[in-house]
């Protein structure tokens, strides 16, 4: 895994190579291995790489035969090796053995076609020096991140946005549309970012930057073609698709371990990579003194019968708000769960034990409906059917039993999930989830509440579904909104990429191969969500593959400790910094006299709902982040260099 | 205690608790605290040890309805009727009204 940096100028007027060398410094993280960069009057491209596939041979950026196409890439293309045989035959001459030359002779052979070819995980951007493009490119879920931003006509791209501001022509201001939409949907969505100016290249698209101007377009579309009737091969078509996938992923120069949660998935994941690798598997978990968030009796079970090398990340009391800042940094984004500071954590610890590339479970429970959200749909459903029934909303009790184990929420609670949107609704399934984040905005300030009157993040996001949605069936479109505003900006990304990359830590998720989506997106919904039993025929199949107690288990949500971790003695400094009233003036974005209320009660420990505990995280990564970010912290001490000093230096 | 006193607690307490980060939120005693966003469900557990520890109501499982708790006037009535009736709540097991708010 690598990072990638570059501009590409409207005008001939020459890049500097110490602007580059300051971008992909902003990417070390990324890339700890090795560095290059490639700079002519125009175009700049720089890259840090990660050592994975052809240690020895695959540098970048890299060029075709006669220098005319370059690329910088970060990521995996799985079946580079098919791809490969295709080009041999068709008459192009490798000098490596890397997946990055099969993308510089993909793209001469097939030009914007090639995407589709891909099976992987991957953003890149190509320079055709003919041509004069830049094609930028990023994978069909968004897996890898690119960001892009145009200051004063030129384009400017790179993995992180810290890389941008790196350069210095790109500023690091906030986008208040964006700062709202992580208060509703967990991160801002694509191609918004909480950066005014600062765009996220959409999973699945393209852009071709040519004479000044970026044209967009899409290689690829979710899709949900379900199937009446599940068919009698289901389930040797799901374990050849999962064998396969898995395979790829393995494909390796350096050993591949797996992250270990207990759950079905990863369990699924590493049990598969055992099988399958060359080395003795490594497998990470992570354990947390609080046992209602602890799985470690299934990771145990699992590592067991794998018999791998297993490594834990215990998570106590003050883990989460030590690192909190670096996760944060990392992020690019202000949060509202602290769940990725175990991630960042765990990746660390693959790191320390010399892993760079793991394999792990995300993209199922999207897939094979696993959340909760997907059944609390169903159920929503099935009681507006019949309104007045009392009985059928206490089924609400048995699908979150861990939120309240004394069970005394009743009629109260019931009713709060049925009365959060009607079905004809589009987002009828995320509302409950929508609208409870946004509850943050409670704590604005009347600034920010003025700045954005007129703007509403969910009729921008009913507004941009795609013109099949209302032809899918209700878990569809709830499974397709989990994709694009959970999985691939919040989850792969602030969870994922963004953690396990401030590691040089490289994660690979066969469950979001493209032939896994097509298979799952075909089966009918009943195959997946049966009754309130969830990912049916993934358990169903994973029977003689995971233990019986991880293939019975129910889903357990991924969650870490939110508000005691930042106020158990001895609590860092800077959480009384940031909260204190004048500071939070000084941001400006939430109102200081609520958040001295917050404060008050959070000290008080006072125990408090999502409602009060996402609004504490959301204000303190905010402060955070406006820090690290807009009054300057991440771009360093190195000034922007002077235009006059840029040079061109072909090479 | 009469009904008025209840319902002025009740409201202070909803204030202090639900509403510190919305000062200028205009909630009525008819208003339903749950659609208009006053009180979630993890609100529900704080307010019900609330009337527990103010009132001595210990609110029943099968009590914890929309009719007896879903606005400020439900949960005023209901909390009377319970200390006056002493019927589902056990007013007294923390000594009614032990405990008022300054």
């Amino acid at each position: 895994m690598c990072g990638l940096a570059g501009v590409a100028r409207r005008e001939s007027r020459g890049v500097a190579t110490e602007m580059l060398d300051r971008m992909a410094g902003a990417l070390r993280h990324r890339g700890p291995d090795g560095s290059g960069r490639y700079a002519d009057a125009q175009v700049g491209l720089a890259h840090v790489r990660l050592s994975i596939i052809d240690v020895a041979g695959g540098a970048q950026p890299l060029g075709n035969e006669d220098g005319s196409v370059l690329i910088v890439y970060n990521g995996e293309v799985y079946n580079y090796l098919e791809l490969r045989h295709e080009l041999v035959a068709a008459g192009h001459r490798f000098r490596t053995r890397s997946d990055t030359e099969v993308l510089v002779h993909a793209y001469e052979q097939w030009g914007t076609g090639m995407l589709g070819r891909l099976n992987g995980q991957f953003a890149f951007a190509i320079y055709d020096r003919r041509a004069g493009t830049v094609l930028l490119a990023r994978d069909r879920f968004g897996v890898r991140p690119l960001f892009y931003s145009i200051a004063h006509g030129d384009l400017w791209f790179a993995s992180e946005a810290k890389a941008l501001f790196a350069g210095g022509e790109v500023e690091a201001e906030l986008d208040p549309v964006g700062l709202d939409q992580v208060f509703t949907f967990w991160a801002a969505r694509p191609p918004r970012t909480v950066f005014r100016g600062v765009y996220s290249l959409e999973p699945g698209t393209f852009a071709v930057w040519r004479q000044g101007v970026l044209r967009h377009d899409r290689f690829y579309e979710l899709h949900y073609p379900e199937a009446r009737e599940e068919s009698s091969d289901t389930l040797p078509t799901l374990g050849g698709l999962l064998d396969s996938s898995v395979a790829l992923r393995l494909r390796s120069d350096v050993p591949v371990g797996g992250y270990l949660s207990g759950g079905l998935d990863s369990s699924i994941t590493c049990a598969l990579a055992a099988r399958g690798s060359p080395f003795s598997l490594r497998t990470f978990s992570v354990t947390f003194d609080d046992p209602q968030l602890d799985e470690r009796e299934f990771q145990q079970l699992v590592a067991h019968q794998l018999q791998s090398c297993h490594h834990i990340q215990a998570i106590g009391a003050h883990d989460v708000a030590a690192v909190f800042p670096e996760v944060v940094r990392h992020a690019e984004t202000p949060l509202v769960r602290t769940a990725p500071a175990p991630m960042y954590l765990l990746a660390r610890l693959a790191r320390e034990h010399d892993i760079k590339v793991v394999l792990t479970g995300e993209g199922s429970d999207e897939l094979f409906l696993g959340y909760d959200l997907f059944k609390e749909t169903a159920l929503r459903l099935f009681c507006l059917r019949q309104p007045q029934s009392q009985v059928r909303p206490r089924l609400f009790d048995r699908l979150y039993p861990y939120l309240d184990p004394r069970g005394r929420r009743g009629d109260f609670w019931r009713r709060s999930f049925l009365e959060a949107g009607a079905p004809d609704d589009p987002l009828f399934s995320h509302l409950p989830r929508f609208l409870l984040t946004a509850r943050i905005k409670d704590f604005y300030s009347s600034d920010l509440r003025t700045t954005l009157a007129g703007g509403d993040a969910l009729e921008e996001l009913r507004a941009s579904l795609p013109r099949q949605f209302a032809s899918w069936a209700p878990l569809n479109r709830a499974a397709y909104l989990e994709m694009v505003t959970l999985l691939s900006p919040y989850l792969l990304s602030t969870q994922g990429d963004r953690m396990s990359l401030a590691h040089g830590v490289e994660a690979r998720y066969p469950f979001l191969d493209h032939r896994v989506f097509e298979f799952a997106a075909r089966l009918p919904a009943q195959s997946k969500l049966r009754g309130l039993r969830e990912k049916a025929v993934l358990r169903r199949w994973a029977r003689d593959v995971v233990p019986p107690a991880v293939q019975q288990r129910p889903k357990q949500p991924y969650r870490a400790p939110d508000v005691p971790a930042f106020f158990t003695s001895p609590a860092p400094e800077y959480v009384d910094e940031l909260l204190d009233q004048r500071s939070v003036a000084r941001t400006g974005l939430f109102e200081p006299a609520a958040v001295a209320g917050l404060v008050r009660r959070c000290r008080a420990g006072t125990p408090l709902g999502f409602r009060e505990s996402q609004a504490l995280v959301a204000i303190l990564s905010t402060e955070l982040w406006f820090r690290q970010f807009i009054t300057n912290d991440a771009r360093g001490s190195t000034p922007p260099a002077p235009l006059t000093d840029r040079v061109a230096a072909v090479g | 205690m009469d009904e008025a006193t209840i319902l002025a607690r009740t409201r202070a307490y909803v204030n202090d608790t639900f509403l510190y980060m919305r000062p200028g939120f205009a909630l009525s005693d008819q208003d339903r605290l749950l659609q208009r966003g006053v009180i979630d469900s993890m609100g529900v557990m704080e307010l019900i040890a609330f009337l527990h520890s103010e009132f001595g109501v210990v609110v029943a499982d099968e009590d914890i309805t929309e009719s007896n708790l879903g606005t400020l006037a439900d949960i005023a009535r209901y909390v009377s009727t319970h200390r006056s009736h002493g019927n589902g709540g056990r007013p007294g097991t923390n000594g009614a009204g032990s405990n008022p708010r300054g």
